[in-house]
């Protein structure tokens, strides 16, 4: 099937990952951070000198013991931070070594035989099952639930993210397997979109799925859209989606019979010099990833693309589900009666015609909002950049009045904020519609 | 500019919490960013965003507005001129007029301003830039010989009842400028209705818009009546030019579509409402054209064209009925709003001959009946969803 989007935008922001894989060597340091997992309450496995093998279970869910997480890496846990009220922050491990746990290992051709409770068990054992995600609310899927549908996003259309073609070249022995393995999971389809110009054959030449192509701007390679266009949720059904390089991930487990944390970062944004793709693990430390790649100054480094990712700390770690990093100036300038002068190509970016000649072709954006907050003054600014049949104004409304019936009738169940990113990046009230749509969803998420 | 940014970063902390001026911190806040664009930045997730904010958007109306303005003030020396029967060079006329615009913006402005300010102060809120917009539309609406007392009185109500009292910008159901216009059309109809208030002259001096002309005459037709008159041009041509008395901005149709395309380009105001008002005014239009014949009232029989170039209905279906917050805010529901906009401005002129204009009260009306439409397009949307789940 085809699904063409026409609502979107794709942001030509500096800094493009340059289409190759490097290798910087072993890293020193990764990191596993429960505040990744949205909803969980983690209970320690492990303490501080502890010597993990990698595969090995840092921490369960408290609220489903089932659910553990597996350590990216051999070596001792060097650190354990605390946050506010005691939340564990990160758990860090000093890597060394690569003694990993063991498990059989399924030939190739036999995955696809298996039933689905062997399977979940054995990536629930391997404390792989936080890669599997859920919607509505896109938390770590449930074992218990019965999806109607798998969706694998085959293509990454927000900003500086990693080159889809490029990281799964190599892996397509993998990344069918991982495919049968969540063949299994579900009596439905599993179905994987790609971008209508693809050329990896891993996945135009996939088996036992359904193949979308997808054509047009960000944010068309949201797997949020394409469960929108293919398979809309309805109230009590739930779906599950799988990041494209995690599917590597599960094949790998099943067909080798260990935890490979590895994948393709791609680090990219105004303040990278050469920015590129890098072979790396989960979890790993960034100042490796960014080691004499950054200007010299003041700057945001974020694990993840610029819409969507979290601030990070130079020494922090890269998220769990994040494969990018952006790092983009921190900024203080200020321009002299901007509000009046016309714009110019290096310095305004704006989707609508309000300035003359913006859009350059590489922006160097900042971390500045350009504006002052305001009330809502609905100009269409989202709903020019939202694929869906969704009418965000009014959805936004319902939720800050707290309406449910509302909530539900306007479709916030097959919302994720990823989707409305781009809303929060156009608004001139410069609101933050991402944000109100999880506070939406945590609501309706309790309420059940 | 370095000099600027040292004077106001040595001011700020007296401006700020535990600042000697501290309540006023709002007109800091406003001058600052005036000034300079704003430093903030982004807390989270996107970290990056547009450059288009409510500062540039409301700025991009006061620019459509200004050829309005220039034009206004040419025409009221055009037609003061003939009044008192002197000739004048146009640049004369230009500064005739601005003679009597002026004073009216001045007192709009610091009205509107004191008003905003209080609110904003005592609101412990950002002064939001929406006054601007709604300042710079007051004087255009109104007629050359406006009193300033009322000017002050209406821009008042405009702000504080029209708007201010609902929230301020964003959350005010009724477009404030348009609120102050209908203040003074039922307080002091005199003073912006009949025959006396559209050109500065002498006194006895009287000249009527050229839609009070088909309204007081029956049994007759609507363009011989107005090709009739002699004191002023009521040609077709000279309507859309503009050359004729009326409020200070509505007259030149060229600038205002003008600066309708303006602002469809920027995508400030929705091309679905204009579309739909045209639709509306011309579908009613020809209706009435149809009836003319089984009734004496002499409005039924102007031609479409000649409603869509006479009073306010192009000035305000452009800058006013598309104002994002009182307008309907689904594509679907712009539509039904513009076209009823239009049609009800046929409906009032015609039907109703004491109140000519029409516009301004079709506006208003359909400002209070936009969240309705609203409700029907969300509601039949939300039962389309509902069809799917229940599948």
């Amino acid at each position: 099937m085809k699904i063409h989007i026409s609502k979107g935008h794709d942001i030509r922001i500096a800094g493009t990952p340059k289409r190759d894989i490097i290798s910087i060597g072993t890293p020193k340091k990764a990191a596993i951070k429960p505040m990744d997992f949205r909803g969980v309450k983690p209970k320690l496995l492990v303490k501080e000198q502890d010597n993990v093998k990698r595969g090995q279970p840092l921490f369960v869910d408290k609220r489903n013991p089932d659910v553990s997480f597996a350590s990216p890496g051999c070596g001792t846990v060097s650190a354990i931070q605390y946050g506010p009220r005691r939340s564990i922050e990160t758990i860090e491990i000093s890597l060394e070594g690569d003694d990993a746990v063991q498990y059989e290992p399924v030939r190739f051709h036999d995955i696809a035989g298996l039933d689905r409770e062997t399977v979940k068990s054995k990536i629930l054992n391997a404390g792989l099952w936080p890669i599997i995600k859920q919607r509505p609310f896109n938390g770590i899927a449930d074992p218990h639930a019965y999806p109607k549908a798998i969706f694998i996003s085959g293509y990454n259309s927000a900003p500086l993210t990693v080159d889809l073609d490029l990281a799964l070249s190599e892996q397509s022995g993998p990344f069918q397997a991982g495919l049968d393995v969540l063949r299994t999971l579900t009596d439905g389809n599993v179905h994987l979109s790609v971008s209508e110009g693809s050329i990896s054959e891993t996945m135009t030449n996939a088996d036992n799925v359904k193949i979308h192509y997808v054509n047009g701007p960000h944010p068309a390679g949201n797997v949020g859209i394409h469960i929108h266009h293919v398979d809309p949720l309805n109230p009590g059904e739930a779906v599950w989606t799988v990041a494209a390089q995690h599917v590597v991930t599960l094949g790998s487990l099943f067909t080798s019979g260990d935890y490979d944390p590895s994948a393709i970062f791609s680090i990219g944004g105004p303040w990278v010099k050469h920015p590129i793709h890098i072979k790396g693990i989960t979890g790993m430390q960034v100042t490796e990833l960014l080691k004499d790649r950054l200007e010299d100054g003041p700057a945001r480094i974020i694990s993840g693309d610029v819409l969507t990712g979290t601030e990070i700390m130079p020494e922090g770690f890269i998220g769990f589900y994040d494969t990018t990093v952006s790092v983009i100036p921190d900024s203080d300038e200020r321009e002299f009666i901007g509000l009046l002068k016309p714009g110019s190509s290096d310095s305004r970016y704006s989707l609508t015609n309000a300035f003359v000649s913006s859009n350059s072709d590489s922006f160097r954006f900042t971390n500045q909002t350009s504006g002052s907050k305001r009330p809502m003054v609905p100009i269409d600014a989202w709903e020019k950049v939202l694929p869906m049949e969704i009418f965000p104004n009014s959805l936004y409304r319902a939720i800050l009045a707290g309406d449910f019936d509302e909530m539900e009738g306007l479709g916030l169940l097959e919302c994720d904020e990823e989707d409305f990113a781009l809303c929060s990046f156009a608004c001139p009230s410069k609101i933050d519609v991402g944000a109100v749509i999880r506070q939406g969803l945590d609501m309706m998420d309790k309420e059940d | 500019m370095k000099f600027l940014h040292t004077m106001i970063e040595k001011v700020r902390p007296s401006f700020e919490d535990g600042g000697s001026l501290e309540k006023f911190y709002p007109i800091f806040e406003a001058t600052e960013t005036f000034l300079f664009s704003t430093a903030e930045k982004t807390k989270s997730g996107p970290h990056i965003r547009d450059s288009i904010d409510i500062k540039r958007v409301m700025i991009l109306v006061v620019i459509a507005l200004i050829p309005c303005y220039i034009f206004g003030a040419f025409n009221i020396g055009v037609q003061s001129g003939i009044a008192h029967g002197v000739e004048r060079t146009p640049f004369q006329n230009f500064i005739f007029g601005m003679g009597v615009i002026l004073p009216i913006i001045a007192v709009t402005f610091i009205t509107g301003g004191f008003w905003e300010i209080l609110f904003a102060v005592t609101r412990k809120h950002d002064i939001y830039e929406g006054f601007l917009v709604t300042c710079t539309l007051i004087p255009l609406v109104m007629p050359p010989t406006i009193p300033l007392w009322q000017v002050s009185f209406a821009t008042t109500f405009g702000i504080v009842i029209g708007k201010e009292i609902f929230g301020g910008v964003g959350y005010n159901i009724f477009n404030p400028a348009l609120v102050a216009r209908a203040f003074i059309f039922f307080s002091h109809p005199t003073h912006i209705s009949g025959e006396k208030v559209w050109v500065s002259a002498p006194d006895g001096f009287s000249g009527a818009t050229a839609l009070a002309v088909p309204a007081a005459v029956e049994n007759g037709h609507a363009v011989s009546l107005l090709h009739s008159i002699t004191q002023f041009d009521f040609s077709w041509w000279n309507m859309v030019i503009g050359s004729i008395p009326g409020s200070i901005g509505e007259t030149n149709k060229i600038l205002i579509l003008f600066g309708a395309v303006f602002l469809m380009i920027t995508g400030i105001a929705s091309w679905r409402i204009m579309a739909g008002a045209v639709i509306g005014l011309t579908g009613t239009a020809i209706l009435t054209n149809i009836m003319a014949p089984l009734s004496s009232n002499t409005m039924l029989s102007l031609p479409a064209h000649y409603h869509l170039v006479m009073g306010g209905f192009m000035f305000g279906v452009a800058f006013m009925a598309t104002e994002p917050v009182t307008s309907a805010h689904t594509n679907k529901g712009r539509w039904i709003y513009g076209m009823f906009i239009g049609s009800l401005t046929v409906i009032i002129r015609s039907i109703n001959p004491a109140y000519p204009e029409g516009t301004m009260l079709a506006i208003l009306l359909m400002n209070a009946f936009a969240p309705l439409i609203d409700y029907f397009v969300i509601q039949s949307h939300m039962k389309k969803r509902r069809m799917r789940y229940a599948k």
